[in-house]
């Protein structure tokens, strides 16, 4: 097994090397963050102030650019000063991945100040919930819709150039228009992610019907079936496994609309924690929970995916993953 | 076989989904409380003192303060959405001429030092602008604040070159360098000059109280529907001013407002002195007609010149309309 070449085109890898890579894919970009935040003379463009000396304008804590800094301590020598001391830093932008972790750890330790106020794992769920309606509603419009589009030429072409055009339109357009609809706590929130996916969703469960092996629909027409029974019995079945793997995609499309719906309306969700954080410049908080939402759309994805294998087992493609 | 089963499932989960979805965008008649707006400005911030103390309750009046982004809770005023909300004097005129008329019945504060023109190290004063560019989001009150300054100096707005940028993203524009000045409000304008050591505020509405008056705008029909509400609600505001300017209580109020925007009292000590609160008695001096900024009137005139010279909006406002004296004083 070990012998076995890595690189061949296309062939199959054992599990425990895929495992490997997978792993590998992860360290890699954690690899060149931590390169970057930790060996000081990759990148550290600025000077954070451990010790102002007696340059007037420095205090504790301040970023400084090098260049700034290098001419204040000529300066504070030639004058036979105290010299400013500091050590090199990345830009406030850009915190190390030990305090992201440390963000991410006390993010959820951390009680909130009111009693009004909702914890972070509220938040989460908050937001979870909202992605849920969200694409319950989209999908019971777009995967029947997509279904009929891609069996039937008339209503694609009925349905079809519409929806095309109207998936170019930046949902979060809508945004006032779906607060004056539907007041100001969730709706708009669940619309701006509805329109943001169910014009996709439509196209590509469309397109993934079309796919169908026509002998199917032949064997089945010549059997004399309704068109109701064909679309039940033949199509939806036989489109399943590929239909359950677009709605994969399009729930993950769903979660990137989620920061901007969650803009519109009151304030709440991760997204609120995530907004506030950037605006006091708490970039260890803003990327802890950047990563949560990452960790939980993969996970979900990942859960997903096991359970496709189950539902189908009989498609190979399934398993490729 | 499947299909069946997803139908089958489908067709509950449908059911399941429509009741809470025709309860969470069902919109309540406006029997019970005033619904009202605010964000993260520390006048309007100090509500919260009240709310946490059950000061509302207490005067008998049912409100139910929704907290938004600024901009959020604009939009959502416009929408019909709110029975009043938290902004400037220039913002209600802005919301007005589009279509959502208002009333100021109260102010909680006017800048004080809070909105600020940061120049970059080397620039001294705004007259060092002069042919040099300068950052501000056009429209808004740190451009109607520039502009103030310079015609303070006997300068125009073509003396200098305006970069149009975005309020938040004023820390970046500054660091950059390749303007010579950012127009900024805080906690943004804080930001700006740590990540700038060397830069300094030029001008700020410390130099020119009452610029910017920040209060509660009331939709007039709310107005006109529970006016013995909206009467309650203004009297709670003096127990808050009194609270937080206690020395004694000062610290809990701070306390309680950093909590709200997520910031230790420490923090936050800095923006609640840039903002000077106004007790009711305070405020009626501004409900007074006048020319210039001491009075709200004037203020707003000032504010709609801006505006309409800035095309934020068409037609001049009448600003008296936008402005209800009786609450302030005691009607």
């Amino acid at each position: 097994m070990s012998k076995a070449r890595w690189f061949s085109v296309r062939a199959g890898l054992s599990q425990r090397r895929r495992m490997i890579l997978g792993v590998f894919s992860f360290l890699l970009p954690l690899l060149i963050w931590s390169v970057v935040s930790y060996v000081p003379f990759v990148w550290h463009p600025k000077v954070l102030i451990t010790n102002p000396g007696d340059v007037d304008y420095l205090q504790v804590d301040m970023y400084v650019d090098k260049a700034v800094f290098a001419d204040e301590l000529k300066n504070m020598r030639t004058e036979g000063k105290a010299v400013p001391e500091g050590i090199p830093v990345n830009p406030v932008y850009l915190p190390a991945p030990d305090q992201v972790a440390k963000a991410f750890y006390t993010a959820f330790t951390t009680a909130p100040e009111q009693k009004d106020m909702p914890w972070l794992h509220e938040s989460l769920w908050h937001s979870i919930k909202i992605i849920f309606w969200s694409f319950l509603l989209s999908s019971l419009i777009g995967v029947p819709l997509g279904i009929v589009c891609g069996a039937y030429v008339p209503i694609s072409r009925l349905i079809e150039p519409f929806v095309e055009f109207f998936r170019y339109l930046p949902a979060p357009a809508f945004g006032a228009l779906a607060v004056a609809i539907l007041g100001i706590y969730d709706g708009p929130k669940i619309a701006i992610i509805v329109i943001g996916t169910l014009f996709q969703q439509i196209l590509i469960i469309a397109n993934t019907t079309r796919k169908i092996d026509f002998t199917l629909l032949e064997a089945a027409m010549t059997l004399g079936t309704t068109p109701f029974k064909l679309i039940t019995k033949v199509v939806i079945p036989g489109v399943l496994p590929d239909l359950y793997r677009d709605q994969r995609i399009l729930l993950g499309w769903a979660w990137t609309y989620l920061i901007v719906a969650e803009l519109i309306g009151t304030s709440s969700g991760i997204t609120w924690f995530i907004t506030q954080q950037a605006r006091y410049q708490h970039f260890d908080n803003v990327y802890a929970a950047i990563m949560m939402i990452g960790i939980l759309g993969l996970g979900m994805d990942l859960l997903l995916a096991r359970l496709g294998r189950k539902l189908f087992p009989w498609d190979q493609s399934q398993n490729k993953n | 076989m499947i299909a069946k089963k997803v139908s089958g499932k489908l067709k509950r989960l449908v059911a399941a989904s429509v009741i809470p979805l025709a309860m969470m965008c069902a919109q309540t008649s406006h029997a019970a409380p005033l619904k009202i707006g605010y964000s993260d400005w520390p006048g309007f911030v100090a509500w919260q003192v009240a709310i946490e103390k059950g000061w509302f309750k207490e005067a008998g009046v049912a409100v139910d303060f929704e907290w938004f982004d600024y901009s959020a809770s604009m939009d959502a005023y416009a929408a019909g959405k709110l029975d009043a909300v938290g902004m400037t004097n220039g913002d209600a005129l802005v919301t007005g001429a589009g279509g959502a008329k208002s009333e100021m019945i109260m102010l909680t504060d006017y800048s004080n030092g809070n909105d600020m023109i940061i120049g970059k190290p080397g620039i001294k004063s705004l007259k060092d602008l002069k042919g040099k560019k300068v950052a501000v989001e056009v429209g808004l009150v740190e451009h109607l604040l520039l502009l103030d300054g310079l015609k303070k100096l006997g300068m125009k707005e073509s003396d200098v070159t305006l970069v149009n940028a975005k309020t938040n993203e004023m820390p970046q524009v500054l660091s950059s360098g390749d303007v010579s000045a950012v127009g900024a409000w805080q906690p943004v304008a804080g930001q700006a000059m740590k990540g700038l050591p060397g830069s300094r505020p030029l001008f700020t509405s410390a130099n020119e109280p009452g610029l910017i008056y920040d209060g509660f705008a009331v939709n007039p029909a709310s107005l006109a529907a529970h006016r013995a509400e909206w009467q309650k609600f203004v009297k709670v505001w003096d127990r808050v001013v009194s609270y937080i300017n206690d020395p004694k209580t000062q610290p809990d109020a701070v306390k309680i407002m950093s909590a709200r925007v997520g910031l230790t009292p420490q923090a936050y000590l800095p923006f609640l002195k840039g903002t000077k609160l106004l007790s009711l008695a305070e405020s009626k001096k501004a409900y007074v007609k006048a020319d210039g900024f001491s009075s709200l009137y004037g203020s707003s005139k000032i504010a709609d010149d801006f505006n309409v010279s800035n095309a934020v909006y068409k037609d001049h406002q009448n600003v008296d309309n936008y402005i209800d004296p009786s609450f302030v004083n005691g009607k």
